[in-house]
């Protein structure tokens, strides 16, 4: 039995995985990737050398972290490795794991610290080929040197696609339009409430507007208060329509960069019943944690993304209070920086607020048509699922309207749309997402071949 | 107002016997403390066993009477199954193509023949088949397989609707069904019941001549609180689905030695059970809490996936997708308990077996000692009143 098991190797599992490490802990850290490095830092395969690789200022600490993390021989790090269960046996917990290093593992101590993930937005012609998540794009620009197609737009009302179109320039990429649904008047209303406190985090202000001024620059047509409609195509994406300045567009495209926002990792924590809550703005469930980063559950800790979505400092700093907070409860030699790891967290928040409030989708989704697929998986489509829905109690949970229209029972068991139902019946009843029952998450987190159980 | 029938339990059992007391003009009044369908008649393997079931035959059991009672039942739940579709006009994913009982080694062979000899005693067609001609059938059956027995009738049925089907007919018969509606109280007041319900927060109260406990797994603690012994115990299962295959099994697969269960859903997925337990969750005074999902047992899980893959090893390339609890009971003697209880006159329940197959002939049953004032004779066998003594020293609140 080892002592701690860190569930992720981005910013929030390393920096924790640091403190433990220190603290003379055995710690293995378990990541789908092959190499550390997490969402932000998706590093290229060992095998390839790219010049001036996530070069940025900002990434600078993120980057230092990581070469002390695959220097540190102490680390049992156990990459292509998914995590498919988590149950607490006594006062430990088991995990099931599937890939390189398949099998069971036992630790006292656990930390999921598994990220977010692009919410999926079901819109007309969403699931042609070629129309991605903005993650999907930057992962493979940023591990794979590839650029997912062109020419590109970029879509929705998350700033990070500022930073993926400089990203996409630096490649070369031919980015035929940036279209956000927000004007520049409704992003400064939803900021003002929070300028002041963010500038306690100037560098990924300044950073926004440096991007803004390098697109202007390029000639990146910027579309403020644009409305996608859809994308049409035969058998793959050709076109991205929208509506812009009352008048209806349409232009061409190989590729579409979708980001509305990211939805916390939540298989996990809710697998073994710890208390999550509704997201905000974007949706999805954050794990429940205290000060110290422990979760609901006894031995059971969160950090980063996992406990809402808040960007990679932050995850950083909660990785380090969840490691100095796990070596505390092991009563090991834990370090002393824990106070001043949550003053830095308490100081990002203005600025992830911010961030939040000019994200928020809230009044600018775009519209989905009753033929539209709201689960990919099982080809579910926005008719289906509110037949089922008018058919029910309005009091019916997520889970009675999967059983009857099999929304949610795919590969992905909801990952993808299930933030997207809730949000339904929630509107229909009037009230709070959160006071919607979601699925019940079960056994396993990712598809688990029959083989790797058996044997 | 005295309801002439109120049901407790929106399960198949309560929305079937709902229906069939609605079309006989008795306005019933059905509670669900959640949603339609949300207990073990939407959780379950679907499946229509009419074989004996493995239990009745296990090595040692005292199960032997009751197999051949069993099967009895079993033929009219034939009847009911294959008449469902048209009875309640819509299609509900009903599939009686076949079953398979397999046998990998000689041991499973003789209890296998054994039993069909007194299946076809009992009038229940099974045959014999050979290793070949099971893998004719099922050509990715594995090749150790050395024989099975086939049942034409068999199959499965899709459990996610088929409540549904009968609460939407209860309804459409004059039937009231109210969810997110749970009693609280039961108890005798004169002739008649009096309930006490809660509905979203709000305290109400009813009373009725005749009261169906169709609440599942609740049913015994529910009359416990009542001061009646009924002995149904929890039976926390187990279930799992896989990725979808293209279509190869139109069958339902079972094990005579082992515990297996096995099927290809309409959308591909493959469902294997076949009784694996999970284990309940418990609440701070040691008894299990029948309300929260059991917890997964992961070496039941291991073993259900390999015993299902020793005789289908094309599973082996297939991926788990989920898996999931639920919980069920049995009766003292392994059969359904079903019918008025003798020491509350106007009480009645129906729980304690594989209440998906024997569910909507059950149900109908049930619905007819209400209607007839008499217990059918079909069922006689299942009475409450076997346990009749066990209510003898109680005295109801
Ligand atoms: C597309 C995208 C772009 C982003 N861009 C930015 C940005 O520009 N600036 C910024 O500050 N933030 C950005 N973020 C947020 C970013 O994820 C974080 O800020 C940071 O990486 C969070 O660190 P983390 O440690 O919480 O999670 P992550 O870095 O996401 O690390 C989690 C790790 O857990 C692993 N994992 C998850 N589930 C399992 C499992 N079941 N089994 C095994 N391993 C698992 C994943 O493979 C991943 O490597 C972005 C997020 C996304 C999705
Ligand atoms: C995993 C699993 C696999 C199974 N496989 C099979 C199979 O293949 N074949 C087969 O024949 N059988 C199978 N069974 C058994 C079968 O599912 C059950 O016997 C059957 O569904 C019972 O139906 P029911 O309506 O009596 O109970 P339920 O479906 O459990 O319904 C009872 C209802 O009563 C409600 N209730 C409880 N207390 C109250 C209260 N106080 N007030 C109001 N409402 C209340 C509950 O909310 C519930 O909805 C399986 C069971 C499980 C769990």
């Amino acid at each position: 039995m080892i002592d701690i098991a860190i569930i992720g190797g981005g910013p929030a599992g390393q920096a924790a995985a640091q403190q433990t490490l220190a603290a003379g802990l055995s710690t293995t850290m378990i990541d789908e990737q092959a190499r550390p490095g997490g969402q932000i830092l998706r590093q290229p395969p060992a095998t390839f050398a790219v010049k001036g690789w996530m070069n940025g200022r900002l990434y600078r600490p993120l980057r230092r972290l990581l070469a002390q993390t695959e220097a540190d021989t102490r680390l049992d790090w156990r990459g292509e490795t998914s995590v498919a269960g988590i149950e607490r046996i006594d006062t430990h917990f088991r995990l099931t794991l599937s890939g390189a290093h398949g099998g069971t593992l036992l630790a006292r101590r656990v930390l999921i610290a598994a990220g977010c993930y692009d919410m999926p937005v079901a819109m007309p012609g969403w699931p042609l080929p070629g129309v991605m998540s903005a993650g999907a794009v930057q992962t493979l620009l940023k591990s794979q040197q590839v650029v997912a197609g062109q020419p590109i737009v970029l879509l929705g009302s998350h700033p990070l696609l500022l930073v993926l179109a400089t990203q996409l320039l630096d490649a070369g990429a031919d980015i035929a339009a940036v279209l956000m649904p927000q004007t520049y008047g409704q992003i400064a209303r939803a900021a003002l409430p929070y300028l002041a406190g963010a500038i306690f985090s100037p560098g990924p202000l300044i950073a926004a507007g440096a991007a803004m001024a390098r697109l202007r620059r390029a000639g990146v047509p910027m579309m403020m208060g644009a409305r996608p409609l859809g994308f049409t195509g035969d058998g793959r994406l050709e076109a991205v329509d929208y509506t812009w300045r009352g008048q209806t567009h349409r232009i061409a495209a190989q590729a579409a960069a979708v980001s509305y926002g990211f939805l916390p990792q939540s298989d996990l924590p809710r697998q073994i019943g710890a208390a999550v809550r509704w997201a905000r703005p974007a949706g999805g469930w954050e794990t429940v944690c205290d000060g110290a980063m422990r979760s609901s559950i006894p031995g059971l800790y969160v950090a980063g993304e996992t406990t809402g979505v808040a960007g990679a400092d932050a995850a950083m700093a909660e990785g380090e209070i969840a490691g100095i907070t796990m070596a505390r409860d092991a009563g090991a030699a834990a370090g002393s920086g824990i106070a001043r790891a949550q003053a830095r967290r308490a100081r990002m928040q203005p600025f992830i607020d911010l961030l939040r409030a000019v994200a928020d989708p809230g009044d600018v989704w775009p519209q989905a048509t009753p033929e539209t697929l709201l689960c990919r998986c099982e080809d579910i489509s926005v008719a289906q699922v509110e037949a089922t829905m008018a058919r029910l109690s309005p009091m019916a949970d997520a889970s009675a309207v999967k059983h009857r229209c099999r929304i949610g029972m795919g590969l992905c068991q909801g990952r993808s749309c299930e933030h997207a139902l809730v949000r339904r019946i929630a509107a229909a009843r009037g009230c709070d997402p959160d006071a919607v029952a979601p699925f019940r998450v079960r056994f396993p987190a990712r598809p688990l071949p029959v083989d790797e159980i058996i044997d | 107002m005295t309801h002439e029938v109120l049901i407790i339990g929106g399960g198949l059992l309560g929305c079937a016997a709902a229906w069939h007391l609605a079309r006989a003009g008795l306005t019933p009044r059905l509670i669900e403390a959640r949603g339609i369908n949300a207990g073990a008649s939407g959780q379950n393997a679907g499946s229509l066993h009419f074989q004996i079931e493995r239990r009745f035959l296990e090595p040692g059991g005292t199960g032997h009477a009751q197999g051949g009672d069993i099967v009895r039942l079993n033929r009219l739940a034939i009847e009911e199954w294959a008449g469902l579709e048209d009875q309640l006009g819509r299609p509900l994913d009903i599939h009686m193509h076949g079953g398979l009982m397999l046998a990998e080694n000689e041991a499973d062979l003789a209890l296998l023949s054994l039993k069909v000899a007194r299946e076809n005693e009992l009038g229940l067609p099974t045959q014999l088949l050979s290793g070949a001609e099971a893998r004719d059938l099922v050509p990715r059956l594995a090749s150790h397989i050395c024989g099975a027995a086939w049942l034409a009738k068999e199959g499965h049925a899709n459990p996610r609707i088929l409540a549904d089907a009968f609460a939407d007919a209860a309804r459409a018969s004059g039937a009231t069904i109210e969810t997110q509606s749970r009693l609280l109280d039961l108890r005798r007041v004169g002739d008649d019941w009096q309930a006490t319900i809660e509905q979203s927060g709000q305290i109400t109260t009813a009373s009725a001549r005749h009261v169906i406990l169709a609440s599942g797994h609740w049913t015994a603690r529910i009359a416990a609180c009542m001061g009646l012994n009924i002995p149904l115990y929890l039976a926390p299962l187990m279930m799992s689905v896989t990725d979808r295959t293209a279509p190869f099994l139109p069958y339902l697969i079972q094990h005579v030695g082992k515990r297996l269960s096995m099927k290809q859903t309409d959308d591909g997925n493959m469902v294997i059970g076949g009784g694996w337990a999970s284990a309940p969750q418990r609440m701070v005074d040691g008894l299990p809490d029948l309300d929260a999902p059991p917890h997964l047992v992961p070496d039941n899980l291991r073993a259900n996936l390999t015993v299902a893959a020793g005789v289908l090893p094309c599973l082996r390339a297939r991926s788990l997708i989920r898996s999931w609890t639920g919980m069920t009971c049995i009766s003292a003697d392994q059969l359904p308990i079903v019918g008025e209880v003798p020491a509350a006159p106007g009480l009645y329940v129906a729980a304690g077996g594989s209440m998906f197959t024997l569910g909507p002939l059950l149900a109908r049953m049930l619905a007819r000692s209400i209607i007839e004032r008499a217990m059918p004779d079909e069922i006689a066998l299942f009475s409450a009143a076997r346990f009749a003594h066990l209510n003898a020293f109680v005295v109801q609140p």
